[in-house]
Formats: C-alpha cells, structure tokens, sequence
C-alpha cells in the first residue's frame, strides 16, 4: 500500500458542446490496489477513462503520473507511461491465435521476418505470470475461445507491454458466473503483481469482490473515494443514486446541481 | 544449563534450510543460497555436496546469464526422484497424486468417493491408484512418506478421523489403513484438509510471505486452517479450526454435528439448496446452478445467495475479531460463494467487525485452486524430510 499514487488526476472538466460531462474530478489509483470506479449511467464512467487513455482531450485539469505532471494529447502518449485499457468490445481479432493478437500491431521483427519464437514466449510468460491455466494452445484462434478466455487474452494483452495502470471496463458484463470468478481472480492478481488496475463496474458484486478503493461519480462528480473497508453495499449504492450517503459525497448546500429530479431509486445499479 | 548446539546438530540445521529453500524457491544459484541463509561460500558448497550425494539436489551449470564473470552453479532439488504421495480424501471424490521435491504434481488420479464409504474400504482404493502411478518411477526413487488430507477432526498424534460429520465418519483409523497399505517404511501423516490447505497456501500460494491467515474451506461443512504468527494453530489434540461449528444461532437448524446453529448450516451446501428450494439436489454443481440462477435473476436463489453472503460476512468478522488476520482466503465452495456474494460478505464483515482489526484484511480466493489439498498433504510427508535431510533419505 504504497502513498503515493502512481496515477493522479485533478480538477479535470470536459464539456461536449454545452453539455458539461466531467466537473472538477479528482481520481487515484495506486500501485498493488485495484480501484474500482463506480457510478450510474451516464455519470462519466467512460468519458473518463477516454481522458486518461488520451482519445479526449480535457478542457481543465491536471494529470500525474509517479507524483511527476504529464501531458496526454493522444493513445500514443498514454501507452508511452504504460496505461493500458481493456474496453469492453475486446478488440480481439477472431481470425488470428492467441500470440498474433497479443502483439498485433506491435509485432517483434528478427531482420525482415516475425520474430515468432519470441512472441510465443513472451506471450506463454505473460500468461504463466497471470497463472492462466484455462488456456490450452497459444496458436488457438480467438474465435474457439470462450468469453472468459477472451476476456483474460483480452487482459493478457494489456499486461505484456510492462504496462503499470491497467483500466477494466466492465470486464465480467458478458460471462456466466464461473467465468466471471475467473476474470476477478485474475484482475485481483494483476494487483498483487503489483499493477495499478481500474475496474469499471455496475456489479457491486464484483467491485466488493477485488476492490480496494472505490471512487463513486455522480452526474460528473466525485462523490467519493473510499477504502472497500469502510463501506458497505448499501451506502455505495446511495451514493450511486443520491450522490450522498450520510457524511460520505455531496454536502447537502451543494444539491442545487440536481434539479433533474427523484435522486431515490434507480433498481438497475443496486445489483 | 545447556550447552551450545553441537557441530553435528548446526550441520543438521544448515543441511535443512538449504534443501527448504530449493524446496520453496526452485533452482537456485550458490551465490544466492549464500546471501540467502547467511552462510560463507565454502559452506554452501559442502552442504550441496552432501544433499547432492544423499541424491536429493543436483548442480549444474546455469543458463546464459549474460554477466560477466564465472557463472555460479545452480543448486537444483531432484524434482522427479524425491517424492511424496499425497492423499485428499473428500465427500464426493479421492485424489491422489505423486509430488516431487520442489512441489510440482508428477502426477495424480481422481476416483469418485462413494458416500457412505469406511476408512477400511477408501485405503485399497487410494493404494491401487497410487499403484498405478508408481509404475513409472525410476528404480532410484526416493519416496519421503505419505500425506493425507480429509475432511474431519484428524487426532494429530496416530491420524485416527475422531469425527467426519460430513462423510459419516466416527473414530476411522484412516493414517493405519493407508500405512498399512504402503508399508512399514513409509511414514503417513494425517492432517485437516483446512488445515494442509492454509499450510500449502503459506508456503507457495497466495500466502507467501503472510504470517497471520485464516483459509476457509467449505463442502457440505467448513473448516478453517489457522496460521497466526507463522505457525499453524491446531490446538492440543490436533482438533482446532473448526470454525463452521461456531454456534451463530441459538435455535437454529440441526448440524451434522449433533448441535444447533452451527454457523455451517447458514453457509453450507445444504442451506444454500434449502433456501433456494432445492433441497433434493446435493453436489457442487447443485450450488452453482443456485448462482448461475442467481445471475440470472431468479428472486428466490438470490435471496438465498445474498442470505449466505451475509451469514459468512458475520462469521468472518467474528474471526476477524479474534484473531486479526492479514488474509482471508476462502477455498473449495466458499471461493464460488465469496464471488457470488462479495457485496453481501464484505458489507457485513465491515459493519460487524472492528475497524482497527478490519482495516488491513484482505479477502482472497486460493492460489492454488483445488490442488492446494494435495500440496499441503505432501508438504505434511515433507516437513519430516527438511528437518533432518540425510536422516530420512
């Protein structure tokens, strides 16, 4: 549980047009810790993450990466600090095996020809790191994986390039349950092999499963950033909905942002 | 008064740490075994010498290393050669497998458990299919001794199985039934499959390197192995770490056990079928179908889901309370129903516990998955080996 977080951002605003997204977001993840970042619909869940990994540009704000002040302009520069993000649609290749899309793009040369035996290693370390045992063939094509499979190349992937901020979106939304244990697993041992890793989730389930932070956002705000031991279900889930729960997020002279209406209920985000 | 330990007690401990460290660590290089255990040079190179004549560890020279300079020899342990047999005795299957120095499976089979089975009938059938897997070994083999792990209160002292609730057993002598089946010269150890399990963990999985861990282990019952402080809390008799008889309720359901309330029948397989209304099933995969309805949205499975996440929350700050645990790691069903139910378990555990004894908990699934059984018994036959190398070889 290292101090100083390995990724910091402050004060960040985006606006699309005359539509304010993002207003004033604070948001850290830190090396060994899984943060999850939570937050309804249409909170700024996304928005966000397009603003680290450098496909929006922000309109404020300032970003850190190791306690140092970096610029963001575009993916390249993201990647260059070893951020990675895992987006939901995989982007995996169904008619390439397991190494070529492990490195499709950035394929290792020898002279003229692919390096293949060292992608193949690198690949089966990677995996071997991970302990992914549920993999039989690395020269498997993607498209005889399953979900879970897919998802843990997916994640695999993202881990090969000495990456150090690992960003999940919604990473078990499509799998069954057995397979939704294996994927948590392996985000909870990206962590305990010392990754910072965000994951972005609806499930509580899951953001109690492996988290250890929780940062909640509410009509683009950070509402809170808390430890997942201080915290339960039901006050995550207020904040979620309220933007408040008891002397956690909002204080209660700051609610004239929310005129849109009921902040009680909203039955999808309390699963 | 006592005098200092004499040479031969030094050499005899020195002799142990280093085959421990190739045991926990893999190859390792002279110069590392040197910064490692704090011994000079020409003293590693002896002890190697006499574990590499007892036949136990092999030298060899390392792969490129890239550096200038001599490379130093690579101490290896004899992964193929010196071996453990290790035994899992479970409610709905036996497994057994060969487990070299080092901790790799060499190799297992798996039988179905016939429920209702003695101890008299299980040994037979775990020595033929070790039988069947000692064919291979080379005629220089070494074999250390035999672990077994089983699901009830295990007396440490002979490995008589005082009480198995969950398989039916009462007073079954399971350590004599499988010793005689190997042999008089191979020794059997017994242990609680919660207990080798938290042990293996400790040693190579999830808990390496963590002192104070609670490892929940479930079936149709639960059991917890204990390590506080590095060392495994068994109690007086072998019997400790029953924690899935914690009395949560007063007038609760009827255990296995004879009580009431025990905390395993408001996590075990059977509350979890009952509340679910599927009482008639029975079987791990009985419970998953319970969570994969659970996912689906069926409103009685997930009550019943959220109801034993809630319990197990409770029982798990209880635990907390009272012994203060960096890691938490729930195996066999409590993984399937800590990843079902997480925000139910922690939301509890974080409501119900003391702050300054939660604060640094972490909850964790295993390492090692289901094999952890198997590495902690033959970790069991191990430990005789590690505390006095060229006695037992």
């Amino acid at each position: 549980m290292s101090a100083t977080p390995l990724l910091e951002l402050r004060g960040i605003d985006k606006s699309f047009g005359p539509v304010q997204v993002l207003r004033d977001v604070a948001f850290s993840a830190f090396p060994g810790q899984v943060t999850a970042l939570v937050g309804d619909n249409g909170a700024g869940k996304s928005t966000l993450v397009k603003c680290i990994s450098g496909i929006y540009p922000t309109d404020a704000g300032e970003f850190l990466f190791n306690g140092r002040p970096v610029s963001i302009h575009n993916p390249r520069d993201a990647a260059a600090l070893g951020i990675e993000v895992v987006y939901q649609d995989l982007a995996l290749c169904d008619n390439l095996d397991i190494v070529q899309n492990m490195f499709l793009g950035r394929e290792k040369r020898h002279g003229l020809v692919l390096d293949e035996p060292t992608m193949e290693q690198m690949a089966a370390d990677t995996l071997a790191g991970l302990s992914v045992r549920t993999v039989k063939s690395l020269r498997q094509q993607v498209s005889s994986l399953s979900g879970g499979q897919r998802q843990t190349v997916a994640i695999a992937k993202a881990v090969l390039w000495n990456s150090k901020v690992v960003i999940l979106d919604e990473p078990t939304a499509a799998l069954g349950v057995a397979q939704t244990a294996q994927v948590l697993e392996l985000v909870r041992r990206l962590a305990d092999n010392g990754l910072a890793v965000v994951l972005i989730s609806h499930n509580m389930n899951d953001v109690f499963a492996v988290s250890d932070r929780i940062a909640a956002l509410y009509l683009g705000q950070m509402v809170a950033e808390v430890k997942t031991t201080d915290i339960t279900h039901a006050q995550i889930v207020e904040l979620i909905t309220a933007g408040r729960s008891g002397a956690l997020g909002l204080s209660s002279g700051n609610g004239s942002n929310d005129t849109g209406g009921e902040p009680a209920a909203a039955p999808g985000a309390a699963r | 008064m006592r005098a200092g330990p004499s040479q031969d007690e030094i050499r005899r401990q020195n002799l142990g740490a280093l085959l421990r460290y190739v045991h926990m660590h893999g190859a390792t290089s002279r110069a590392e075994l040197t910064t490692a255990l704090g011994l000079n040079r020409s003293t590693i190179g002896a002890l190697t010498t006499d574990l590499a004549a007892a036949g136990l560890v092999s030298e060899g020279a390392p792969k490129e290393t890239g550096r200038a300079g001599r490379p130093s020899l690579v101490v290896r342990p004899e992964s193929a050669r010196v071996h453990a047999y290790a035994y899992s005795i479970e409610v709905d299957r036996l497994r057994v497998a060969r487990i070299g120095l080092g901790g790799g499976v060499l190799d297992r089979r798996e039988l179905a458990r016939p429920r209702g089975i003695t101890a008299a009938d299980a040994a037979p059938l775990l020595a033929r299919a070790a039988r069947e897997m000692q064919q291979p070994v080379s005629a220089d083999a070494i074999c250390v001794g035999a672990g077994v792990a089983v699901c009830g209160l295990v007396r440490r002292d002979d490995g008589l199985v005082r009480l198995g609730p969950t398989m039916g057993w009462v007073d079954e002598p399971i350590g004599a039934a499988i010793g005689a089946e190997l042999g008089p010269d191979v020794p059997v150890v017994v242990g609680n499959v919660a207990d080798v399990a938290a042990f293996a963990e400790h040693t190579r999985g999830a808990a390496t390197g963590c002192d104070n861990l609670i490892y929940l282990y479930g079936d149709v019952g639960v059991g917890a192995g204990i390590i506080t402080g590095g060392r495994r809390l068994t109690g007086h008799g072998g019997y400790g770490g029953e924690v899935g008889h914690m009395v949560v309720r007063r007038d609760g359901t009827r255990c296995e056990c004879g009580s009431r309330g025990c905390w395993e029948t408001e996590i075990g397989e059977h509350a979890l079928l009952r509340a679910a209304g599927r009482s008639d099933a029975q079987g791990r995969d009985a419970v998953l179908a319970v969570f994969e309805a659970a996912d689906r949205g069926d409103a009685r499975a997930q009550t019943a889901v959220r109801t034993a996440g809630d319990w197990l929350g409770f029982g798990v700050a209880n635990l907390v309370n009272i012994f203060n645990p960096e890691l938490v790691i729930f195996g066999g069903a409590m993984r399937d129903l800590y990843l079902a139910a997480a925000a139910q378990v922690r939301s509890r555990l974080n409501a119900s516990a003391l702050p300054a004894c939660v604060e640094h908990v972490r909850l964790r699934t295993p390492k090692l998955g289901d094999d952890a059984a198997l590495i902690g018994a033959a970790e069991l036959a191990f430990d005789r080996l590690l505390a006095d190398p060229l006695d037992v070889s």
